[in-house]
């Protein structure tokens, strides 16, 4: 298990502080931030290149914070991925083996698997200047793997990719990681990045975690208006509780003349009736309804009427801008193509709209 | 005139000026004094010299200055704007000088004792070894330091986080790296030193069969209208100047790997 505890870091105008952070043996972990939070400075002083101000760091049984970055046992793979470009490829692999002095013939089946799941050995015998873009990320995957690190460090790892490797990368990765199983901590900006590949993720903003969680949990349930934003939330509403029915065990929100009813034991905070709220909507779960199609009780708590001010067609999906009546309240609404194609929708056509309990989500 | 051919203009225009002053050279080459010149004992003794004391300066220059280019190119450390600083004292600072600025420093107690303890520089060939050395020293550690400066840290934090030492990762990444820059630095220093007067005459002075390097002995030969000798040693010079360049470009095409 990999356990980062308190870790502050100072660096010129950059202030990390108390950063936590753990992973599970084999775990995949995100640090989820934007662009110039400090991310890969996290990932300098895990590594040991730069000293931390505080903190302690465990990888394994352990603590490595005053251990020197070589006797770590932790790989990286930098954003411009750093293959050594006078060796070839094959020797770009074994570097890691020969700088830790291990025993090649006990990793000869290993890095041939390796190898193999790659593809890469038609690559073996060249330079790293004569590979291409997705076989240079793949060697240096490669390369960070064949020591077999305790922890493998990532530093936007499909950054700079066309879109059609940049797939084939990051299915390679979770190829990998299904099989192989490296405890692994991968910083990145991108959001599509760890749907596709992270089990947990730490949301960090500005030097701190503002969030840690299982992916799933993190994405549908932000903490906070500022994890919502930064995960690039639609359909953002600040609330107000307009009563709580004891009866239902519903709580009532309202929001520009609009009621949404929300379970209350959804929600272990207490809400008093008049508190003003976040109401996090997600897009995607915003149901367009057929006409005259039977709707269940369920979705019948919060449904609403209005008509369709745009449409905006994207590669795999459209976003239907709807306006609610009563209030001007604006939904941005995702919906896949086919199911597009079937509503045979226009823009200015009245239509109605239904929301599932779980696509509400209320932050304090 | 287009702008193209102005910008090219000009380059040929100093190609001309340089292909010139060497070709003029030959003007006088062919004489019975310039064979004679050629053979001459003090003349084979100031190149054997010169090629000597540049390549020992140029060791003690590379052995000093690899490590104080890494220091500069890769840590921060207090002072370091200073001691950045003092590297370009002997750029700025004439080489004669910096000569009698040594000069001084050996009538000093500490340079006393150097001389009567250690080694005798006034007058002696380790002092042009010394003249030379502190010539180029700031020179070669600038230049190598721009060589290491073109090789991204990464390298090194990879090399790192797969096991190698510092020193390993030193040898096995970032001298392999900037090796081509490395040695082009090594080239230029020497000739630097190769060609070096102001500092060495004013040092270790100018005595025929003992401390007359080859620059010396061209200023010696003119100052006695020894026209042969002056031509035969600069065109030695040239020629060594012209082979170094040669040399440099070669490195340049080879050890390249992007």
């Amino acid at each position: 298990m990999i356990k980062i505890q308190d870790l502050t870091i100072l660096f010129e105008s950059f202030k990390i502080l108390n950063l936590d952070i753990q992973i599970e043996e084999g775990g995949f972990h995100f640090l989820l931030g934007p662009t110039g939070s400090g991310k890969t400075l996290v990932l300098e002083s895990i590594m040991g290149l730069r000293k931390p101000k505080s903190g302690r760091i465990w990888i394994g049984d352990k603590e490595v914070q005053d251990v020197p970055p070589e006797l770590r046992g932790i790989s990286y793979v930098p954003q411009d991925l750093a293959l050594f470009p006078h060796l070839k490829v094959k020797e770009n692999i074994l570097f890691g083996i020969r700088a830790r002095n291990l025993d090649m013939k006990t990793f000869e089946e290993y890095v041939q698997a390796l190898v193999g799941v790659m593809k890469i050995d038609p690559l073996l015998e060249r330079y790293p200047a004569h590979l291409s873009a997705g076989e240079k990320k793949r060697v240096a995957l490669l390369r960070a793997l064949a020591p077999k690190p305790k922890l493998l460090l990532l530093d936007e790892p499909l950054s700079g990719l066309d879109p059609s490797i940049k797939i084939d990368i990051q299915r390679l990765l979770k190829n990998l990681h299904s099989s192989f199983h490296p405890t692994t901590l991968c910083v990145t900006h991108d959001f599509e990045e760890v749907y596709f590949l992270g089990d947990e993720i730490t949301i960090f903003i500005d030097g701190k975690v503002e969030q840690v969680g299982k992916r799933d949990d993190v994405f549908l349930k932000p903490k906070s208006k500022k994890v919502a934003q930064f995960l690039g939330a639609r359909n953002l509403f600040r609330a107000k509780i307009l009563r709580n029915e004891e009866l239902s065990q519903r709580l009532i929100l309202g929001v520009d003349g609009l009621e949404f009813s929300i379970p209350s034991s959804l929600y272990q905070k207490k809400m008093e009736v008049g508190k003003e709220v976040d109401l996090f909507i997600r897009p995607e779960e915003v149901m367009i309804l057929r006409e005259g199609k039977f709707v269940k009780d369920s979705l019948k708590q919060n449904m609403f009427e209005g008509k369709i001010l745009d449409i905006a067609g994207k590669e795999r999906y459209q976003t239907v801008y709807f306006q609610a009546t009563p209030g001007n309240i604006l939904f941005e609404i995702s919906i896949p193509n086919y199911a597009f194609r079937n509503l045979s929708l226009s823009t200015g056509k009245k239509v109605s709209i239904a929301l599932r309990e779980e696509s509400l989500w209320v932050m304090s | 005139m287009s702008f193209r051919y102005t910008m090219i203009g000009a380059a040929v225009c100093i190609f001309i000026f340089y292909l010139g002053l060497i070709l003029s050279l030959f003007y006088f080459v062919g004489g019975k004094g310039f064979w004679e010149a050629l053979s001459h004992p003090y003349t084979l003794f100031s190149i054997r010299l010169s090629l000597t004391a540049a390549t020992i300066a140029t060791f003690f220059a590379v052995l000093i200055g690899l490590p104080s280019a890494y220091a500069l190119s890769r840590f921060k450390f207090r002072g370091k704007g200073i001691l950045d600083t003092f590297l370009e004292i002997p750029m700025i600072l004439s080489p004669i000088a910096l000569g009698a600025a040594f000069l001084v420093f050996f009538n000093t107690p500490l340079g006393e004792l150097i001389q009567t303890k250690g080694i005798f520089f006034v007058f002696e060939v380790p002092g042009i070894v010394l003249a030379q050395f502190a010539t180029i020293a700031g020179l070669t550690t600038r230049l190598m330091k721009a060589s290491l400066d073109e090789i991204s840290p990464r390298y090194e934090a990879v090399a790192r986080s797969l096991g190698s030492s510092p020193w390993q990762t030193f040898y096995r990444v970032t001298l392999p790296l900037s090796f081509r820059g490395l040695l082009a630095s090594v080239i230029l220093s020497w000739a630097k030193a190769f060609g070096e007067f102001g500092a060495t005459v004013t040092l270790a002075g100018a005595m025929p069969g003992k401390t007359e390097t080859m620059p010396i002995a061209i200023f010696t030969a003119l100052a006695s209208a020894n026209i042969d000798k002056a031509i035969v040693l600069i065109l030695i010079l040239v020629a060594f100047g012209l082979f170094i360049l040669y040399g440099v470009r070669l490195t340049g095409k080879r050890f390249r790997y992007d």
